[in-house]
């Protein structure tokens, strides 16, 4: 083989990319050839420095980023029309009555429809961007070094402490002994103001309880939902609304509210 | 809901990939970051025609497109960035960061120089032959992979890595200098 043939073949040599027959030749060409040789080692260094070099690292919060702009997106994905009008159309069609008439069904169907979807997704879209919000400050915690501003297991130390930095005063306990040690408290920014966060332990997992007034005097029984594998738990009592997030299962979370 | 959760397990692994890749072919952290944000908003709306199998190459294939289409438009706008800026906006790349993390040994500081003077040769080849480069070198990618992400015959592939290769060798002998005669 030429020197001109082996040179073309060294790189997919170096990459075991050629065929047996042609690895053969080129090994044969290299064994009597220092030119060929010295290129082929060259690469290999440069190859292997750059395998050593590696991949650029990561920015650290680039997959929390791309997490919340996929869930947004999986969240504003419209339910498709079709799949909300079938059920009142195969209703009418069953009772068999003229076609004015079943046209007219058909088309208070749609309007019923529309509305309702109109009112569920308006009423489900603030909800939705409730919960994205409870999830990122819950991670956004979590990516921090501290996920607290004042540290402390003394409620009477992280109760005062929210005094003149939100409006009201959250429900601080110290629940060491139930199992769910206080670690502290911080601001946070929640459904678009200002919200206390205290944060409490379980063994290894670390849960925000998030809180501020609520817009409704009622109050409103716990709800579980799971985000991205974290679960979230929402209550309002006195006035006050309540966001626990954690990755802590579901039964420990509601015996945490149930304490609260 | 339930599609995202079959796409994130398979898609967020390779995001150290992805950010390699956008990285290499833009050569700024902060655009990359960006650019990896459209590419997944992008594979997740085109899910549906994953056919299964390692989610790499497909989800490169539409990174490498996200990063072409925003580098033509910064060549419309006229913005060109040059390679010290690429090196100095935080790539920790530098032969100073990579030392000062690791032992004095002098040989660890000749390695680290050498790996910077490839990351900079690297830096200077045009995107065709820098893609490969990266894919095989870093990624470890076969020739079929790296033709399923850049959308180019295996063939292609071949000479391409072949040619960066040699043009990469040829870059890095200037950079070294001429006083030394075996420079890689």
């Amino acid at each position: 083989m030429q020197c001109e043939r082996v040179r073309e073949l060294l790189s997919p040599y170096l990459d075991g990319e050629l065929s047996a027959e042609e690895r053969r030749a080129v090994a044969a060409h290299l064994g009597e050839c220092r030119g060929c040789s010295a290129q082929l080692s060259d690469f290999r260094r440069v190859g292997q420095t750059l395998a050593e070099a590696g991949p650029e690292p990561v920015p650290k919060a680039l997959t929390a980023r791309v997490r919340s702009n996929l869930a947004r997106v999986a969240h504003a994905e419209p339910t498709p029309i079709s799949a909300l009008i079938q059920k009142p159309l195969a209703g009418a069609s069953s009772v068999r009555r003229g076609v004015l008439r079943q046209a007219a069904v058909i088309a208070a169907a749609c309007v019923l429809s529309a509305v309702a979807t109109w009112l569920a997704t308006s009423n489900l879209a603030q909800q939705h961007r409730l919960e994205q919000d409870v999830l990122a400050a819950h991670v956004r915690s979590l990516l921090q070094d501290s996920p607290i501003q004042v540290a402390s297991s003394d409620a009477h130390t992280v109760k005062p402490w929210f005094a003149g930095r939100i409006d009201f005063s959250p429900e601080v306990k110290d629940l060491a002994s139930e199992g769910f040690p206080l670690v502290g408290g911080r601001l946070d920014y929640v459904g678009g103001r200002r919200v206390g966060a205290v944060v409490y332990k379980r063994r290894l997992h670390v849960v925000n309880v998030f809180m501020w007034p609520s817009a409704s005097a009622g109050d409103v029984a716990p709800r579980l939902m799971t985000r991205n594998g974290y679960n979230l738990l929402t209550w309002s009592r006195g006035g006050v609304d309540y966001w626990a997030a954690s990755d802590l299962n579901a039964g420990d979370l509601a015996q945490l509210q149930a304490l609260l | 809901m339930s599609t995202l959760r079959q796409f994130e397990p398979l898609a967020l692994p390779c995001m150290e990939a992805a950010f390699n890749l956008a990285f290499w072919l833009v050569r700024s952290r902060a655009d990359a970051e960006d650019i990896v944000q459209e590419a997944y908003l992008r594979a997740f709306r085109a899910f549906d025609g994953f056919r299964g199998g390692d989610m790499r190459p497909w989800l490169l294939a539409i990174v490498r497109n996200t990063a072409y289409r925003w580098l033509s438009n910064r060549r419309r706008s006229g913005t060109v960035i040059s390679l010290e800026e690429a090196f100095a906006d935080g790539s920790g790349q530098s032969a100073d960061d990579i030392a000062s993390d690791e032992p004095t040994a002098e040989e660890r500081l000749i390695g680290a120089a050498e790996r910077d003077y490839v990351l900079r040769a690297l830096a200077e080849l045009p995107p065709a032959f820098r893609e490969v480069l990266v894919l095989r070198e870093i990624e470890g990618f076969a020739y079929r992979k790296i033709a399923e992400v850049t959308g180019v015959p295996v063939g292609t592939v071949m000479s391409r890595l072949s040619r960066g290769r040699g043009e990469l060798r040829k870059v890095l002998t200037r950079l070294m200098g001429k006083d030394e005669p075996n420079a890689m």
